[in-house]
This record gives structure tokens, C-alpha cells and sequence, in this order.
């Protein structure tokens, strides 16, 4: 059975540093994917540098099933050699997975990546290889729903290091968090987010290394439809709701009319509850057979500013919608649970509120917008027009 | 009983139907009329166009900007009940 890949990553920077010397680099080709994270000698420019065409390089090859010899080869021969140190020199590490869960891992000199399996951090079974003098351990990897792998740069075990810990955090001891801290609920982006946070406190919020934790996550896909606005032809409301309500595991209603239709379309009551638990964002409602009933436009627009704070990479502030009003409940389906997305978008005008900052453009470029991160979250978004 | 129903759609929220819905609350509880009027809330009753927010009192629709909902409650509201 396909499952769905979930990924996200946190990185910190070397205190005072604009650039970060670790880089992520993702590609999806086909039925498998590509993670690789590469950790560049040094810091700032120069490492940026390294990491950035190491993590370019072995993504694109490796992504086109080329031989892992001959991708090290040639980032051999390609990186640029440090003037001071007289070295080319980048760590990185490979993950390639199908949808399946199977694929394999090369590492070469970062941390041993972690392998957290109902709940339990474990080491991948790695095998050594020598290819142009380097040592490279390959895993042959079979993940299961539910399963995370955990990549780090060494700011990670390194954390601490003349600041709160003698020697860093071990990665023992980051396994031991990782097993007290991991929920199967959590999302790839909210655990990696979790553990850079942890790593930036133990070095006192200046970290003395580039820190960046990659995470993958595989498990079983979940649809949600979201409808956003009533359909142009009012004839088509019925035949407009009754797909909006089939072929999905959720369903969400975004909008005073759209949860009208549907509730008619239902023959059950709308009930709002008047509790505001967030000033910007209007209350929610109840209708019998929908997930979630919200607002529309005022509380997309907050979902969208929780998108961008999801995806950003550098933002600390943990992963995680637990409050409950509407744009947060929302971003619990959507980022969290989610899988596939699919948008069910009405394009009737609503004229009073024509010119109003809630008026039908600004509906769609919320919408667009949305999709658009939802994108970049990994998951397979359809939008229709009516 | 009387019910009351105020609109929390997009636009009514613009003008500020938080603050009338969270002062007839208090306003309901000060007067300690818990047990005579309930108070709701709709999705948009499409007037928008009105000026202020949308309110429903037993089935007679009123427009209230939030500066008037004192008025508003005490005429329209309090003086209904017996």
C-alpha cells in the first residue's frame, strides 16, 4: 500500500552567522524520493558554499538512481578546495525512500542518522564501504507506517559544548529525549522543529555550530476536503455539495453560505458557538456530518500566516495547532493530519462585500496561496473552480 | 424566553460583532436575565449592506453598532421582559 512521506527541517545558524552551513535539498522523482543533508566545512560563506553544491549534486544523481560511487566521484572532483585548510571538504547523508518505505541511507561523517519505530529510537543496520578512500555506511532501509528517520548535522551532538554540557548532547542522550518526546501524531516538521529547539537551548540561544535536524516521516494518507464559497450556478449547490462530501476521509466548510448549502444539502441545523478564542478570528460551527465549520475569509487569511510560520525553517516556536479556534483547528487537518488536500472553491459573489478587505479576490488569492504552501508542506493538492 | 441571534459572518465581524455578542453577554449576566434571554450566533443573515452588526430578536431584525448595544439591550431587550 502507498503511504504518504512527510518531511521538514530545522536548521540554526552559528551565532553571528547570516548564512547557515548545513543545507537541505529534497526531489521527488517518481515513486521515490530524495532527502539528503549536507553539513559544509566550516562556517558562514565558505560552508554555505560546500553544502549548498554537496547537497545539490548527490540530490539530483541520486535522485536519478545514479551509483553512489560515481556521484562521490564527482562531487570529488567538483567541490572547490579551501585556500586556508588546503581541503574540499562537506559531510553529508542520503536518504532514498519509496512510497513503499523502501530505499537505503549513505552516510558519510555526519551523525548517525535515528530510526524512531513505534515510539522507540533504534540505529539503522549500516554497512561499511570504502569508495575514493572515504568510509560511507549504507543502510538498507524498510520503514513502516508511523516510522521516522532523524538526520542531524554535529551542532546537534554538539550542543552545549562549553556552555551547559562538558561534552554536548550525546546522541544517546538525544535518543533518550527523542523517546520521552516523540507522540505517532507528531508531523516530521514538528519533531525536527522540537529538537533544533532543544538543541538551541542547551547552547543559550547562541549556538556554537551550524544545527540542522531533517526529518522524514511515513505513514498512512488522509484526505481532506475543503470547501471555500458557494458555487456561481445555484442550481449546482446540491450537485456541488455532494461532491465536496464524497471520496475523502475529512471535510471542512469555509464560510457563512458554503455551511448554509451543506447544512441544507444535510437537512441538519448549523449551531454557532459564540466563544471568541481568538479576537481575529470569528467563532465556529456545528453541522452534523462536516469535521470542521468555519468562518471564511478572516480565518483563512490567519491559516495562511500559520502556513508560513509552519514552513519556515529558521522559526522556533513549536509545530503544533492546539488551540481551538477555527484557523488553528484548520491547520491541525490541513498541516498536520492531511495528506491530500483537495479545494472545492466557489466563485459566487457575495456583493455586500464588494470592497470590504473580505471581498471575492481576496478569497482567491488566499486560496492560491494556501495551495501554494500546502505544496511545499509535500502534499498532493487539486483545486476546483465553480 | 427571548432569543437573540447575532451575526458572526465575515463582514458583521468587521464591524464588530465580537464586542456586542461579549457586552450583551456581560450586559445579560449583569441584569441576571440568564434565565430569559438566549443569546446566539448565526452565520451571515445576508444583510450586510445594514450599517452596523446584525441582530435578530425574536425574528425582528435590528442593526447595532457596538457603540449602541447598551441602548440596544435596555430598549429592545430588557424592556420585553416581564
Amino acid at each position: 500500500m502507498a503511504l504518504f512521506i512527510d518531511y521538514g527541517y530545522t536548521s540554526l545558524n552559528h551565532v553571528g552567522e547570516e548564512l547557515c552551513g548545513d543545507k537541505v535539498e529534497y526531489a521527488q522523482n517518481g515513486d521515490f524520493i530524495t532527502l539528503v543533508l549536507a553539513d559544509g566545512l566550516g562556517s558562514g560563506v565558505k560552508a554555505n558554499i560546500l553544502s549548498t553544491l554537496t547537497s545539490k549534486i548527490l540530490c539530483t544523481m541520486v535522485s536519478n538512481n545514479v551509483s553512489i560511487v560515481e556521484c562521490i566521484e564527482t562531487l570529488i572532483s567538483s567541490l572547490p578546495v579551501c585556500k586556508e585548510r588546503g581541503v574540499a571538504y562537506s559531510t553529508f547523508t542520503v536518504v532514498h525512500l519509496n512510497h513503499e518505505g523502501q530505499g537505503f541511507i549513505f552516510e558519510f561523517d555526519n551523525p548517525q542518522a535515528i530510526y524512531i519505530h513505534n515510539g522507540i529510537c533504534k540505529d539503522f543496520d549500516r554497512q561499511e564501504m570504502i569508495i575514493s578512500n572515504k568510509v560511507v555506511y549504507k543502510s538498507d532501509i524498510k520503514l513502516e507506517n508511523n516510522d521516522f528517520i532523524v538526520t542531524m548535522s554535529d551542532g546537534a551532538i554538539h550542543a552545549g559544548i562549553g556552555a551547559t554540557l562538558n561534552f554536548g548532547w550525546e546522541r544517546k542522550d538525544i535518543m533518550d529525549y527523542l523517546n520521552r518526546t516523540v507522540k505517532p501524531d507528531m508531523s516530521a516538521r514538528t519533531l525536527a522543529c522540537n529538537l533544533a529547539s532543544s538543541c538551541n537551548d542547551l547552547y543559550l540561544s547562541k549556538p556554537g555550530d551550524d544545527t540542522t535536524i531533517a526529518c522524514i516521516k511515513i505513514r498512512k494518507k488522509l484526505k481532506v476536503n475543503i470547501m471555500v464559497g458557494p458555487p456561481v450556478e445555484k442550481e449546482k449547490d446540491d450537485y456541488y455539495v455532494s461532491k465536496f462530501l464524497s471520496n475523502t476521509d475529512k471535510t471542512c466548510v469555509c464560510g457563512g453560505t458554503s455551511s448554509t448549502i451543506v447544512a441544507r444539502y444535510l437537512k441538519k441545523p448549523i449551531e454557532v458557538d459564540l466563544t471568541y478564542l481568538d479576537a481575529d478570528v470569528p467563532p465556529m460551527a456545528k453541522i452534523d456530518g462536516v469535521d470542521l465549520v468555519t468562518e471564511g475569509v478572516l480565518t483563512l487569511r490567519r491559516l495562511l500566516e500559520l502556513s508560513n510560520m509552519y514552513l519556515d525553517t529558521k522559526d522556533l516556536k513549536p509545530k503544533i495547532f492546539v488551540q481551538k479556534d477555527g484557523a488553528n483547528q484548520l491547520a491541525d487537518m490541513l498541516f498536520i493530519q492531511a495528506s491530500d488536500v483537495e479545494f472545492f472553491v466557489g466563485q459566487s459573489i457575495n456583493s455586500a462585500h464588494q470592497g470590504l478587505p473580505i471581498d471575492i479576490t481576496m478569497k482567491l488569492k488566499l486560496v492560491e496561496s494556501l495551495a501554494y504552501n500546502l505544496k511545499l508542506m509535500g502534499k498532493n493538492v487539486v483545486l476546483n473552480y465553480d | 424566553m427571548i432569543k437573540v441571534t447575532v451575526c458572526i459572518g465575515s463582514s458583521c465581524h468587521l464591524k464588530g460583532s465580537r464586542q456586542v455578542v461579549e457586552e450583551l453577554q456581560y450586559l445579560i449576566k449583569e441584569n441576571n436575565l440568564q434565565d430569559s434571554v438566549n443569546l446566539g450566533g448565526a452565520f451571515c443573515m445576508g444583510k450586510c449592506n445594514e450599517k452596523g452588526v446584525n441582530v435578530n430578536v425574536d425574528g425582528v431584525h435590528y442593526s447595532v453598532e457596538p457603540k449602541d448595544v447598551k441602548d440596544f439591550f435596555e430598549k429592545e431587550i430588557k424592556s420585553k421582559i416581564k
